[in-house]
């Protein structure tokens, strides 16, 4: 299983070499700008501020596109839905159908600003390697509890997915197939998850006493690492202004249009 | 159900990072009055991967087949973990798999987090009869499943169409709440039974992990 997330965290583009910190601060608050926004006639400028800034991270297109697919289909239920039966004004009649005009455009709205904002958080996520996005926001203040459960659900997850697809397989060898809800079907599958979890229990209780053997909870932090910067430039500061100006921009667009 | 992102109007998702940040607070003050906080950490890491994992689980009903939420096992099992170890798991959907997003993670975790608290309570109030009694351990994990995911699916459903249409007619929109709320009944049955299966399993093989709180 390869979630793939990081699979491009060490190209070189001016969003790779951003500071984390200023990198997280600056597209958070562009993406919330871009969700603040209602008013259609910012939605061109909304896709070419998108457009412009994955084409400067230098992700390739396949990485947005296959990350595109499975939300699709929420897009398409909506699009198959709403234009029909949101608003008053009829623009098309297809038999006992009615094309409405409101739904249209929320309908437009919605995709937009969907599109815009995975975009964003996926140069916001793929552009660095994960840990380095947890520290920094570690550093802008996310207790320790939940950056220390967030990297380490993160190092497993893999691993308890391994875990998952060899149960099934081997459930599948003895000839078990999930076709019918019954009984025994949901009582088997009950048990897949059981041992999944008390699998993976019984795997936290080494891993605990390995990390207390390695000064866990002594209240001693890790040397940074080596490579990590520790200082922020003016780049990464003057790339934090851009982003904050632009997302300034997109907010006072809104309220005065 | 994850709300995902562009839908909601940016009120609403503020709204949500609020809930979220007040409930994750709660939990993690729990968290820091148990004897030794660190302690639980890798326990309640390693059953976020798990639940994470478990979701992907497909049950057979017909015609389709559904995946399980598990929020009412996750607060049965976890107590005050729940709440972040569901937090987590959005944002892990929400980045890796784009399932939810960045700006609705506080609405959707508010919305599984908050019925996993109370299923957590529900399956605790098993204390106050018998807790080794199998047949009211299946009954009180029934209970915190069904409920774990009708409270959630209400929030989801009473959330979209009070906000995404803006243009429908506010009877149109109390008889869908009501119509897709009950389509979720079958599916809260099944995760109310999953649940209890998946308790008396556990109280057989590893009664600890049914200990929390």
């Amino acid at each position: 299983m390869n979630l793939g997330l990081e699979a491009f965290a060490h190209l070189d583009s001016p969003f790779h070499r951003w500071a984390p910190k200023h990198k997280l601060v600056g597209l958070t608050v562009l993406i919330f700008a871009f969700s603040f926004v209602r008013d259609l006639h910012l939605l061109p400028a909304m896709l070419a501020v998108t457009f412009i800034l994955y084409a400067v991270s230098r992700l390739p297109l396949s990485f947005l596109l296959a990350r595109l697919r499975y939300p699709g289909f929420f897009l398409l239920a909506l699009a198959l839905l709403l234009p029909f039966l949101s608003g008053q004004t009829v623009i098309l009649r297809l038999g006992p159908l009615a094309l409405r005009q409101e739904g249209c455009l929320d309908l437009l709205l919605i995709v937009v600003k969907f599109v815009s904002i995975l975009t964003l958080s996926l140069v916001l996520f793929g552009s660095a390697p994960f840990l380095s996005t947890i520290k920094a926001m570690q550093g802008l203040g996310l207790p320790s509890i939940l950056a220390d459960m967030t990297l380490l659900s993160y190092r497993y997850l893999y691993e308890v997915g391994d875990d998952l697809h060899k149960m099934e397989t081997a459930m599948g060898l003895r000839g078990f197939r999930a076709r019918r809800p019954s009984r025994r079907t949901l009582g088997v599958l009950a048990a897949l998850a059981g041992s999944l979890l008390v699998r993976s229990y019984e795997r936290s209780e080494r891993i605990y006493k390995a990390m207390v053997l390695r000064g866990f909870g002594a209240g001693v932090r890790p040397a940074p690492h080596s490579r990590e910067r520790s200082q922020a430039h003016v780049h990464d500061y003057l790339a934090l202004g851009g982003a904050l100006f632009v997302a300034a921009g997109f907010l006072a667009a809104q309220i005065l249009l | 159900m994850h709300i995902p992102d562009g839908i909601l109007p940016a009120a609403v998702c503020a709204a949500g990072y609020a809930t979220t940040g007040a409930a994750t607070w709660v939990s993690l003050r729990k968290i820091n009055q148990q004897a030794d906080p660190r302690a639980g950490i890798p326990k309640a890491s390693l059953l976020t991967s798990a639940f994470f994992v478990a979701s992907w689980i497909h049950v057979p009903v017909p015609p389709t087949s559904a995946h399980l939420v598990l929020n009412g096992l996750l607060g049965a099992t976890l107590g005050y973990y729940a709440f972040p170890a569901i937090l987590i798991g959005l944002f892990f959907q929400a980045v890796m798999f784009q399932h939810g997003g960045l700006t609705t993670l506080g609405v959707n975790a508010t919305m599984m987090g908050v019925p996993a608290l109370l299923s957590y309570y529900i399956f605790r109030l098993r204390g106050l009869v018998d807790q080794e009694n199998r047949v009211w351990t299946a009954v009180f994990g029934f209970v915190a499943g069904a409920v774990g995911l009708g409270v959630a699916a209400l929030i989801a459903m009473v959330l979209l169409i009070t906000t995404i249409p803006a243009h429908l007619d506010v009877e149109a929109e109390r008889a869908s709440i009501y119509a897709l709320t009950t389509a979720h009944v079958p599916l809260m049955l099944i995760e109310g039974l999953f649940t209890a299966l998946v308790v008396l399993f556990l109280q057989r093989v590893k009664p600890e992990l049914l200990e929390q709180g």
